[in-house]
This record gives C-alpha cells, structure tokens and sequence, in this order.
C-alpha cells in the first residue's frame, strides 16, 4: 500500500502575462500512496485546479518533476501523456464536460472507444447501471438535471478503469443534497475499484472524507497534520 | 433600454461571426443579382441593338415589287417620331479601266445607317474605318475583290450605267451585310441620289427598295398597326427577333447568367438561414436575461426586427458596393467586344429584384428562428431548458422552400427552371433521408475499437442529426455549383460545336445547273471542297388544303414565310443537323410529300397530312406533309423551310444551287479567279461575322467565369457558415478526447476520416441531384442531349472529401496545440 502513486518534487509553475509573470504554484512537493484519498482545499484562484492539472499531466510545469505511477510526465511527449491518460487516469470535472450531442450511454462509451475496449456497450450500461442510471441511457445532458449529469460523468471517469481519478470540485455546481449524494457515489466506487483519488475542492465537509488534507494557498501547498491510518470515512 | 440597446449594436453585432456570415451571405446575394440583373439587362439592350444593327436600323420594310413605296408612307413614320433612311439594291454591270463585271449595287440615302456603322478604308493597305454614313454623291465604296476584278484602283472611275463614279473607298464591312441571301456579290455603295443618272433602273428591272426605320419601341409597333393593313405580300417588315446567330448567342449567355444568378441566390440563402439560426440559438441567453430585466416578449420581438432592418440595410448597401463596380467591369467587356461604347446605365428595373433578394433573403432565411427567440423562458437564466427539437424548423423549411422558389421564378422567369431545381431538391432530401435511415441502422452495430476508421464511423453515427444536416447542405451547395458547372460545360461545348473550327464562311449562290460540277471541281482542286449542294427554287406558298394560305392560316401576320418566297428544294437524305419530330422522311424512290421546318409548322399550325399549295411562277405545286423537321438555323449552311423528295414536280421548275463551304484566309485569292470563272455566281462572304460571333462567345464566357466566381464565393459562405455552426462542440470534444487520453494522431485522422466520408455523401449526392436538374434544364432550356458527365461525376464527390476533410482538420488546430486543460477552461 505504501508505494508512491503520485511523486511530485519542487513543482513550480509560472504563466506570462503581457506585462510581467505570475506565479501560481511555488515549489510543491508531495508523495500519494496507492489507494489513497487526498484533498487539496483552497480558496478560488489559490492554485489548486492548476495544481491538478499538472498531477493529471494535462499540462506540463515550468519547473519540477511529476511522477505518475512511475512514468515522469514532463518527458512524456504530448502522445505519450495521452496513452497514460486514457490507460490509467480518470476525470471528474465541476462542470461534468459532458458532450452535450451525445447520449449518457455514448458518453460513458467515449473513452472506452478511445482505449480500444472491445465490449464497450455493455460495460458502459453496467456502468450506468451501477450509477442509478440505467433508466436514462438515451437521454442527452440537456435532458438530465445536474446530479444526474454528474453521474454521468463519474461513470465515464470510472469506465477505463484507472488507477488514479482527479476530481475538480465535482460537486461544486451542486445543491447540498445533490452534492451529498453525488460524493456518495464517488467515494463508493473510489474504494469498490481501490482508486488512488485527489479531488481539490474548497468543501471542507467534502474534504474531510479523503483520508488525507492539503491546503493551498498563493500557490504554496502545506499538509496539516489530518494524516489517519483509519479507513476513509464513505 | 439604453443599455440594451447597446446590447443590440451593429457594432457589436459585427464581432459575432454568425452576424458576420449572416452579412456576408447578404451582400453576395444582393451583389450577384444587381450584377447580373444590371448585365442582363445590358445584355438585352446590346442584343437589341446589335441585332439592330444587322438591319441597319430597327425594322426593314423591303419592297421586292420593284417599286418604291407610296411617299405617305415615310411621312406618316415621320409623324410618328420615327427616323427614316432609304436603300435600292440591284445587280448591273460595270466597268472599271478596260474591263466589266457584274456587281450588286446598294445605293443608299444620306440616313443610312440608321444603326450600326460602316467599315471601309481608302485603300488595300491603309488602316479600317467606322462610319456612320455611306458615300457621299457622286463616289462609290467596292468591295476590295473589285479592284482585282477590274484592274483598278481607288480615285480611278467606276461607270455605273450612264454615270461616271469615283471610287473613293473599299468597302470592307456593312453592319446589314448579315446572312442576306440575295446579296448578289461583289458589292458596291453608292449615293441614292445618283441612281436616277445611272438610268440602269427601268420598268420592269429587279430592283429592291428597302425602308429603314429607327425610334422608340412603342412607336415602331405602333407605326406597324397603321401600316400592316396596307401591305402587299410582296412587302416584307422585318424585326429583330429573328434569330440570328448572334443573338441567339447572347440569349444563351444571359439565360446562363439567370440561372447562375439564380443559384448564387439560393447559395446565400442557405447561407443566411443556417448561420441566423445559429445566431439565434446563441442569443438564447441573452434574451432570457433581458427578459429577467423586464423586457417583454413584444419588446425582445422589436429588438430583433430593428437589427435584422439594420443587416438588410447594411446588406443591400454593401452589396451594391459590391455590385456596381463588377457591373462596370462586365460593361467595360462587352463593350470591347462590340467594339463600341455601350452605356453604363443603371436600370432601376434591375435594380429593384436584388433589393427585393435582400428582403426576402432575410425574412423567409434569417427571421424564422430570430422571431422564435420572443418564446425563450426567463427561467433559462437559472437553469438550462431544453433546447428546440428541430422540429420547430419544419415551418421555417417550407416558407423557405417557397420562398426561394418564388426568387428564382421571378428572377430567371423559367418555370422549368424552377421546376428542375425543385426536382434535383427533392430528390436530394428523399436521398438523404434513405441514407439518413440506413445510416442510422449501419452504424449502430460499429462500437469500440480505437482506429480511426471506427471511431470515425462511431463519429458519424454519434453526430447524426449534425452530420445529416452538415451532408444536406454541403451537397445542396455542390449540387448547385456542379449544375452550374456542368452547364456552362455544355453551353461553351454547345456554342464550339456550333462554330466549329471550320464553319461554312462563304456561300456561293445562284449556281446554274450546268455548271454544279465545273464548280464543284472547281474549288475540289483548291483543297476546300464545297459542303452539299442544294437546289433552290423560288415559290411563294399561296394554298392550304386548297383555301388560300392567308385565310386558312390564323391571323398571325408576323409569319413572314407567308408574305415572301421562300427557297425550295429537294434533297435525298435529311442533312445530318436536322431532325425529323413527326412523320418520316421520305423513303427511297418517293417522289411525293413535301418535309416543313418545324416551327414554321407550328407558326402555320401546319400537321402532316396537309395538302400545301406553291405557286412557282405562274405554276403551281401541290403535295402533302409528310414530314416536320428541326433546322439547326445557326449551323451556317444552307437551310430550308420546305424540303422535296427528288425526281418531284419541283425538279421541272427553274432552280439554281446554292452551297456553303470553308475557305481558309490563306486561299481568299481564289475567290477572285473564281468570280471571274463564274461571274453570275454570287459569293457570299460571311467570315467576318463568323469572326465576330466567335469573339462575342470568348467574351461572354469571360463575364460568365466572373459570374462562376461569385458564386463560388457564395459556396465558400455556405461553407463558412455551417462549419461556424458546429465549430464549438466539434472543438469542445476535441479537447474533451484529449483530456480523456486520446493521441493526436488518432484525433486528426479520425476527425479527417469523419469529414472526408461527410464530404464523399455529400460529393455523390449533390453530383447525382446536379445531374437530375441538368437533365431536365437540359432539354428545355439549353436544347442539348443528356449524358452522364464524368468528367464531374467522379471528382466533386472525391474533391470535396478532400476539401472538408481539410476543413475538418483546421477547425481542430485550436485543439491540437493547446493545453486541454487551457482549452477545457476556455471553453467552459
């Protein structure tokens, strides 16, 4: 259990503006095990989706090193980094990213199809299934309210099997009931599949379920002592 | 409001791309049709008074009686407005330094000509000149083949029967020199007045007096009411609109530029309806927040109407900023052809259809789904409705369908072009909803798999309402742009194959029976054999079923067969560009029936069957139809209403032979050895208008490439704005595809794969529907046979797989080099 999943070392990233550069991550450095659940909690503009960004390898820093299960992103090339996403990653978005043509069922199928699987009707409805949609295969997003999208996108992000799911405040755009629920089922199937997890949110209540807290803040992250050798609360 | 007023700038409206391609589609609908309205229009004026200028006026009253017409006739025209002018055409002898020659003599009064111009220079090697007039009293202009002739040359004298002229000039061009058969070569001008001092014209001489009439329309034809009570059958009116080659040329050409135009019409209506419907849907939000504001569903209504008066307007505006200056250039060209200023005249009766285009382009394309925009909740600020299900458009589809119908109706004025187009529509649509359906089954079972191949198809399947609606209106544009295409292949293949390279240019007329042969051989041993030669005799058509012609015939009087003689002649076999379209030619050995020209059948409302009487001199010839054929009357040969069976009643009658055949510039000498060989024969010599006609059809089709052009533009609009449509979620998913681990490799080719199986359906359905409107157009608009055009049918559909596949791989650009991360959030 204890070897690292997510290695990052001495990250720094920096964005040019027209005038000068902005600094938005300062040197982050943190090691996530195998199986773990991590929070990484800032408010709006401190870092942290940025932050996950970089984790994820959707983009690459300007300074350090992110290892992801082994492979170090910045000298993967833009390919490479696609394989290991569509192998071993998965994505929660705040604003599900659903594509608005497609079906429930098409959209769960998408990275399926990408990763070349060879069943992937079946295992998307199963997957839909599992998320309490089974009812809604052929609907369109338009036609789902927010939870239900949210869903949605949680079976997608679960569909390739990852190893790692990063999650950007999934319930952000959520009521409290909806959000509860949603976080539910995104804890639930986390642990059912052994996914390592790193959501960033600025809900502490969402927060305090992963096992481990980060806090960002101008860019700079620190750990609290929250470290529990418990199990999650689910 | 203030505010949102400012919302509905145009200002603001211009950085929105759909306004933009709303705008741009406005502008190159109202440009094309005032160019072509403006053109046309031009067109139809030239063609007037080119055709004008073949008679040398606007109408000819020619008197083949020998004898001038009552002076009260001239005097009324003169009443009423009318220019006059005066020619007598008659054949004599002359004599030059020591030698004479037969000649047909054109004495013309001071007037002449009342249109057109004369061409002559003042000697072999100076340079050509265009005059309004003909020589003054007391000189002649001859045809430069005299001077051979008679060994001599310009200031000597010519004898004109008692009166001695000087030659003062050669006589290279007449603007009435035309296809008039009874031209007796070779020509010489004089001055009217001096024809009573010759004394060459007595009683009894073939004299023809011709009557040149010139003014407003309205007043010829009404100086034609008065006058054609009093006209004897031997007076002939003679019109414009008697299809003469050339105008017959610019007649197609500007039935292509109407078409063309009309297609560029419809091009930019589908442009306008797809990118004001995107519009509207992008302005949902707004008009729910507005609404949130307080503004009502009248006043959101109202807000809409004024911007889409203010595109209208600014369409209209630019258009024609557009249009004027390509008029200019398109004037500037035929003016260069016609070698002569034509007048830039801005007709406001062509003006007003690309004024009415805007109009209706913007309320029957753009107004539907910008009116429904009054019906968006407010609720929709809070939280997202569902969106239109498409069938809101099914209305917006058939006031369109109308609509653009009704434009090209009144514009191109063809119901079967209208008919054509509507026809290759339907059966598009029908097309496309088959293949919409089997798509849809095909499709279904291809899943998984991260080929491209399969991931395209799964693309296409995926998208389906999308790609169904992209193939409908990608192979409407190219069905347009192929039947345009396709058309104008045929019309410049038609007008070649109607000039071939080497058309008759010469006719060689009144030929006696005993020489045929000699004159056969005659111009065999120079190497330009003579085409079929055809025996003439003159007769004048008097009976039908045994009443006379002029009260058994309804009272059409423009039938001017009926007034003149006509050439008859008999034949074996029907000449290669006729056609027989009732009855049968006659068989071999047959001896009976008579074969009419097909519209002159439909003129006289002749059937096959009837009995027609000729009178011949003071014979008569009756037979019965057996035939009605078409005549290709442009063909440059010789043609003939009536056509006998060999070994009939005709061959006792008095004939000569007429021919026609190729003389090539190199070998003109030989005509004066001929004239000389045969002095009776008359040559005619029609290279110069052969020459001109084929210069006219390069320049016509230079104005029509330009035309091809907008049109194209019009096309890339269409593009423009439909791939605008789906830009957004085709770029979303892009980057959504690469958030989820696709490679770029996979992304491009899959994509490309996708557009280019779009752009093959789209290629093979918009080239068959092309076909389907070419075929019909085909037969009543342009007169050509139907085939397949391969050179059409195999391209467009692989030319434009490649383009859109292109298309499709620029619009993920964006995708490919950014960040998916950068690109999730921009896109959000």
């Amino acid at each position: 259990m204890n070897e690292p999943m997510l290695k990052v070392s001495d990250l720094t990233h920096r964005v040019s503006l027209e005038t000068d550069t902005l600094t938005i991550l300062q040197g982050v450095s943190l090691e996530i095990n195998r199986g773990e659940s991590v929070a990484i909690v800032g408010r709006s503009g401190s870092g942290k989706t940025t932050l996950l960004g970089l984790l994820a390898g959707l983009d690459t820093p300007t300074e350090g090193t992110v290892e992801l299960d082994g492979a170090v992103i910045s000298k993967l090339s833009e390919d490479e980094r696609a394989r290991l996403r569509a192998q071993r990653v998965g994505f929660v978005f705040q604003s599900f990213q659903l594509l608005p043509a497609l079906t429930a069922l098409e959209n769960v199928m998408l990275p399926l199809e990408l990763g070349g699987h060879e069943a992937p009707e079946k295992k998307a409805r199963e997957l839909l299934e599992r998320v309490g949609l089974g009812e809604r295969l052929t609907h369109t997003p338009r036609q789902l309210s927010g939870g239900e999208q949210q869903r949605v996108a949680i079976a997608r992000a679960f569909a390739s099997d990852p190893v790692v799911l990063f999650a950007d405040e999934p319930t952000g755009n959520l009521d409290n009931r909806t959000g509860q629920a949603v976080s539910d089922l995104l804890m639930a199937l986390n642990h059912e599949q052994g996914t390592t997890l790193v959501m960033v949110t600025h809900d502490e209540h969402l927060a305090v379920r992963c096992g481990r807290q980060f806090s960002i803040e101008a860019g700079v992250l620190t750990e609290p002592d929250t470290r529990t050798d418990e199990e999650p609360v689910i | 409001m203030v505010a949102s007023r400012k919302l509905m700038s145009i200002r603001r409206d211009w950085r929105e791309r759909d306004v933009r391609v709303v705008l741009a589609a406005l502008m190159i609908a109202v440009a094309t049709v005032a160019t072509i309205a403006l053109f046309a229009s031009q067109l139809q004026r030239t063609l007037v008074s080119s055709a004008s200028s073949f008679l040398a006026a606007d109408r000819q009253l020619e008197a083949e009686n020998g004898r001038p017409i009552p002076d009260a006739w001239l005097a009324e025209a003169q009443n009423r407005q009318l220019e006059t002018g005066q020619m007598v055409e008659f054949s004599t002898m002359v004599f030059g330094a020591d030698t004479f020659q037969l000649v047909s003599i054109k004495a013309v009064s001071n007037e002449y000509p009342l249109r057109g111009q004369v061409e002559y220079q003042l000697g072999p090697d100076e340079p050509r000149q265009l005059v309004s007039s003909g020589p003054g009293p007391g000189e002649v202009w001859i045809n430069p083949r005299l001077l051979r002739l008679l060994d001599t040359s310009v200031g000597d004298t010519l004898e004109v029967g008692n009166l001695e002229l000087e030659i003062s000039g050669l006589l290279v061009r007449e603007p009435d020199g035309g296809f008039r058969l009874s031209a007796l070569a070779p020509r010489v001008m004089m001055h009217a007045d001096d024809v009573p001092d010759t004394g060459v014209i007595q009683e009894g001489s073939r004299v023809e007096y011709v009557y040149l009439f010139a003014g407003e329309e309205a007043a010829l034809e009404g100086y034609y009411r008065w006058l054609q009570p009093q006209l004897e059958p031997s007076h002939e009116w003679e019109g414009v609109r008697d299809g003469e080659t050339f105008s017959r040329s610019l007649e197609r050409a500007e039935r292509f530029l109407l078409l063309g135009g009309s297609l560029a019409v419809m091009l930019a209506a589908v442009a306008v309806a797809v990118a004001s419907r995107q519009y509207a849907l992008s302005q949902r939000d707004t008009v729910a927040l507005l609404k949130t504001l307080g503004v009502s569903s009248q006043g959101i209504g109202r807000l809409y109407l004024q911007r889409l008066g203010l595109w209208g307007l600014a369409g209209a505006v630019g258009g024609l900023v557009i249009a004027l200056p390509l008029y200019w250039l398109l004037s500037r060209l035929l003016s260069d052809v016609l070698e002569r200023p034509v007048d830039y005249q801005l007709d406001p009766a062509a003006l007003a259809p690309s004024l009415l285009t805007a109009l209706v382009s913007l309320f029957a394309f753009a107004y539907p789904p910008i009116r429904r925009l009054r019906n968006v909740p407010a609720m929709r600020v809070l939280r997202s409705q569902p969106g239109e299900s498409g069938r809101e458009a099914l209305p917006d589809l058939i006031v369109a369908l109308v609509a653009i119908f009704g434009l090209v109706w009144m514009y191109a004025g063809e119901v079967s072009l209208v008919l054509a187009l509507l026809g290759g529509l339907i059966l598009l649509l029908g097309t496309l909803a088959l293949l919409g359906w089997l798509m849809v089954l095909g499709l279904r079972r291809i899943s998984g798999g991260g080929n491209a191949w399969r991931l395209a198809l799964v693309g296409l399947y995926r998208h389906r309402r999308a790609s169904l609606s992209q193939i409908a209106v990608f192979a409407m544009t190219l069905m347009l742009a192929a039947t345009l295409i396709l058309v104008r292949t045929s019309l410049l293949a038609d007008w070649q194959a109607q000039l071939p390279e080497n058309t008759p240019n010469h006719f060689l007329i009144n030929i006696a029976p005993d020489v045929v042969k000699d004159v056969d051989a005659f111009w065999q041993d120079r190497g330009q054999p003579l085409d079929q030669l055809y025996p003439m005799v003159r007769g004048r058509f008097t009976e039908l079923n045994g009443e006379p012609v002029k009260e058994a015939v309804s009272k059409d009087e423009r039938v001017g067969a009926l007034n003149r003689e006509l050439n008859l002649t008999w034949m074996e076999s029907l000449p290669a560009d006729n056609e027989i379209v009732e009855g049968e030619w006659f068989s071999p050995g047959e001896t009976r029936g008579v074969s009419v020209e097909a519209e002159l059948a439909e003129k006289l409302g002749l059937k096959v069957g009837d009995e027609l009487t000729f009178t011949i001199g003071s014979e008569k010839v009756t037979e019965a139809v057996t035939s009605i054929r078409t005549v290709q009357w442009d063909s440059m040969k010789p043609n003939f209403y009536m056509a006998f069976p060999p070994g009939g009643g005709l061959e006792e009658m008095p004939a000569t032979w007429i021919t026609s055949f190729y003389l090539s510039p190199g070998n003109k000498n030989a005509l004066n050895e001929f004239s000389r060989q045969y002095p009776t024969i008359s040559v005619l010599e029609i290279d110069h208008i052969i020459e001109r006609i084929q210069d006219i059809v390069r320049q016509v089709t230079q104005a029509i490439e330009a035309i091809l052009a907008l049109i194209l533009a019009a096309a890339l609009v269409v593009m423009a704005a439909v791939v605008s449509a789906t830009l957004r979620d085709r770029q979303r998913e892009g980057a959504l595809l690469r958030t989820l681990g696709g490679r770029q490799s996979l992304l491009v080719r899959s994509t490309m794969l996708e557009f280019a199986l779009l752009g093959l359906f789209a290629g093979v359905l918009g080239v068959t529907a092309a076909e389907a409107a070419v075929w019909t157009l085909q037969f009543r608009m342009f007169e050509g046979e139907f085939q397949w055009h391969w050179a059409i049918v195999l391209p467009i559909p692989l030319l434009s797989a490649v383009v859109l596949a292109l298309f499709g791989r620029w619009q993920l650009r964006p995708v490919l080099n950014v960040s998916p991360m950068l690109l999730l959030r921009r896109l959000e």
